[in-house]
């Protein structure tokens, strides 16, 4: 009897947390949500704001075996909140939204430039939302950008926005923004947040505006001479200054972050050939290790001292190039070293007179200065910021060519 | 004297078991928010100064061999003393474990089981706590054994897999608030080494009671370390728990581990270690006050007290009405309540204890000496 007894108690033990549980898991049950790729928030009318969702299909696999694409569905509501917003879909979807495997947050230039903190704090508060998502401040609507986004190479776009920033370590082209990182530097008092930079392809195509005098091709989302199916494209940094855009990035401009950030593996550059064979020669510059960086707060006004190095392989080739020649390797390497340092010295410059914004994270090594926080508040690195000086080092090894290292004059 | 003996390893891993349950819900986020950037030198500090307290507190308890704090009280103060002592050692046991649990078990509702009642989830670690302690205690010490060296690899591992985010520079300011703040207001860290109350309660289950020593100076110099690891993840990642407050902020941490686009999502394997840490703390602390209760009550076998500690607990960690009741008691209570009980309280007794105990060996060797 004793042990029917405790068999019974342990049976009615089990259903009780059986049903306990159930309500749980079938909220997160896979047939009861609807899975969110991508957010895009614009501000609409009346203080609203308008939030697109980007939805995966469910499709069954085609019965012939070819890789066919995976429709997305998206979908647009208007209201007070992102957290409304989600409700009222759930409502229209008749499915939960959940957000765990949402890959980016798109956000309009005009909301950003109004400030995102209260949507950033409202998706770093959600347990689904990963910190590893990335966040674009699109130049056009967040809804057209998504519209637009019809990656030509992957069958899921889900995958197209998991390889977005991958780009990132061998171009330069755009930084891996994540929102982990944009909350964490947007509550930093050494860092100011950063945003990838997106638009679109079929905005302005005319090639006159991303070149400038010297023949540079400095180019930006929504500003780009690129062309194909895939609408969207992202090129450039969104600056922040708190929670609020403050200016854009381009494509070189954003290569000097990735640079100071140590946050790039390689990245190439059109300087002035030095030799006169050509007018400019494209390098490949690899980055020895991360840069040098010392700040002196001794007086009101911040020195900023940048040394990096590199080694560089030529990448471009021509009649009549010397590449084994020592004299013209040096001679190569000062043009590199010239033109980086005037590149590094006007971002820099930029940022810090123009943006008035830290994106750089200066800040922590200035940190090093000071003894107690009071210190470090009493001189207030954020808003010194923009007084500051700097000095820029280069030291560029141009090692050789590529496969050819030399060729004669025709 | 007991029957259960405890090894030397097993009393090392059960004095870091308190931290280890500590540490998953908030501690290293409670003394940051107390030393800022100089929590890391606070902690080396602290840890010394704990260090040297189990010292002290190891070589008071040799006065008196194979006796806790318990009977040590009865033998400075009567049965009476004995009984408001062992009430309060007891109290603490169960009041900070059922408190803790309603905060980790509220973690875990956010995160996994937003629709289950937080009783539910609560009653899930009773039941796991009341089938392990109808087992030998040395069941307990095993699993623990087992489950804590692998709490500790995975810190490592979140230490090493979370490097590349690290900015080190945030260990400056190096003094935080100031030289006060950090050396003299930032003792109250020692609230973190609330290990510290197992000590009291160990002479009488251990194997070699000559290693008392050894057991105090590693379990404690471990358990700085663990903090130390647990405070510098957290202060070279995020600039913002000085200044937000998340839960779970290891559990945070966890979630920016990812290797590539194929190991994603790691925190599941570390809230699963944590769970089983948390119950392997549950189950030791409730052991801890049942002896005490079956020390003062002079009953045989703790078995009957075992549903009831269970209830008892579910019925504390019930009484907060919400999460920021549990949180105030976990931040700003329980560090001085671990400042009062296990270190005023019981360094009191036992120095107490040891006066008197000189004392009426002065006064035995007085008259054969005359």
């Amino acid at each position: 009897m004793n042990k029917l007894s405790r068999n019974l108690f342990i049976f009615i033990l089990i259903i009780v947390f059986i049903i306990a549980f159930a309500s749980s898991y079938l909220s997160l049950n896979i047939d009861n949500l609807a899975y969110i790729l991508a957010i895009g928030i614009d501000k609409a009318e009346d203080n609203l704001l308008q939030v697109t969702f980007q939805f995966s299909t469910t499709t069954p696999a085609s019965e012939s075996g070819t890789m066919e694409k995976t429709p997305t569905i998206t979908n647009s509501v208007e209201a007070s909140s992102i957290s409304t917003a989600i409700n009222l879909m759930n409502g229209y979807m008749g499915k939960q939204l959940n957000m765990s495997h949402c890959k980016v947050i798109i956000f309009s230039e005009k909301l950003a430039s109004e400030g995102i903190s209260k949507e950033i704090y409202t998706l770093i508060n959600d347990t689904q939302v990963r910190p590893s998502t990335n966040i674009i401040i699109s130049k056009c609507t967040a809804k057209n950008y998504i519209q637009q986004t019809t990656p030509e190479l992957e069958n899921l776009t889900s995958k197209y926005y998991e390889i977005l920033t991958n780009s990132s370590k061998y171009t330069g082209f755009m930084p891996d923004a994540t929102i982990g990182d944009f909350f964490n530097c947007f509550l930093c008092r050494s860092y100011e947040p950063t945003a990838i930079l997106g638009g679109l392809t079929t905005e302005n195509n005319d090639m006159s505006d991303s070149i400038d005098s010297q023949g540079k091709d400095d180019v930006k989302a929504n500003n780009s001479p690129i062309e194909g199916q895939n609408g969207s494209e992202n090129i450039g940094v969104a600056v922040f200054k708190e929670d609020k855009l403050v200016g854009e990035l381009s494509s070189l401009e954003t290569i000097s972050l990735l640079i100071i950030r140590n946050k790039i593996d390689r990245f190439l550059v059109s300087v002035p050939d030095p030799t006169g064979s050509s007018d400019y020669i494209d390098i490949y510059l690899t980055p020895k290790g991360s840069p040098k960086i010392d700040v002196d707060t001794s007086t009101p006004t911040p020195f900023i001292k940048l040394k990096t190095s590199f080694t560089g392989r030529i990448y471009s080739m021509s009649n009549n190039a010397k590449y084994l020649n020592p004299g013209v390797l040096d001679l190569i390497s000062n043009s590199c070293n010239q033109y980086l340092e005037t590149e590094l010295s006007d971002y820099l410059y930029k940022t810090a007179k123009d943006f008035k914004s830290d994106i750089n994270g200066f800040g922590k090594y200035a940190l090093t200065n000071f003894f107690t926080t009071e210190q470090l508040d009493n001189y207030d690195w954020n808003a010194n910021y923009k007084n500051s000086f700097f000095d820029v080092t280069v030291d560029t090894s141009v090692k050789s060519g590529m496969l050819i290292t030399e060729t004669s004059p025709t | 004297m007991t029957k259960t003996k405890i090894g030397t390893l097993e009393a090392i891993m059960l004095v870091l078991t308190v931290i280890i349950a500590r540490t998953i819900s908030s501690l290293p986020r409670e003394a940051m928010a107390r030393t800022k950037s100089a929590t890391i030198i606070n902690l080396i500090f602290v840890g010394i100064i704990a260090v040297l307290l189990s010292f002290l507190i190891v070589k008071l308890l040799r006065n008196f061999a194979g006796s806790d704090i318990i009977d040590i009280s009865e033998y400075l103060g009567g049965k009476v003393f004995k009984t408001i002592i062992g009430v309060i050692f007891m109290s603490h046991f169960l009041v900070t474990s059922s408190i803790l649990l309603r905060s980790f078990c509220e973690s875990l509702k956010i995160v996994y089981y937003p629709m289950t009642n937080i009783i539910f989830i609560i009653a899930l670690f009773i039941l796991a706590v009341c089938a392990t302690n109808r087992l030998d205690f040395n069941a307990s010490l095993k699993t623990n054994l087992l489950i804590i060296p692998l709490v500790l690899v995975s810190l490592v591992f979140l230490f090493f897999a979370n490097m590349n985010k690290f900015v080190p520079q945030r260990v400056f300011p190096i003094f935080g608030d100031g030289l006060f703040n950090t050396f003299v207001l930032g003792l109250s860290n020692l609230g973190c080494f609330g290990g510290l109350v197992f000590l009291y309660f160990l002479p009488p289950y251990l194997k070699q009671p000559e290693k008392m020593k050894k057991i105090a100076f590693i379990s404690i110099s471990l358990t700085a370390i663990y903090l130390i690891l647990c405070v510098a993840i957290l202060l070279f990642m995020f600039s913002f728990f000085m200044k937000t407050d998340e839960i779970a902020p290891l559990y945070n941490a966890a979630r920016f581990i990812d290797f590539g686009s194929f190991f994603q999502r790691l925190e599941s394997v570390f809230l699963l270690i944590w769970i089983l840490a948390f119950a392997c703390y549950l189950s030791i602390v409730s052991k801890f006050a049942m002896s005490i209760f079956k020390k003062l009550t002079n009953i045989e076998t703790k078995k009957p007290l075992i549903d009831l500690f269970g209830i008892f607990i579910l019925g504390i960690s019930l009484i907060p009405k919400n999460y920021a009741i549990a949180d105030i008691f976990e931040t700003k209570i329980y560090p001085y309540l671990v400042l009062a009980i296990p270190i005023c309280l019981g360094l009191s007794i036992l120095i107490l204890a040891s006066l008197a105990k000189k004392k009426s060996k002065n006064s035995n060797l007085s008259p054969n000496q005359s």
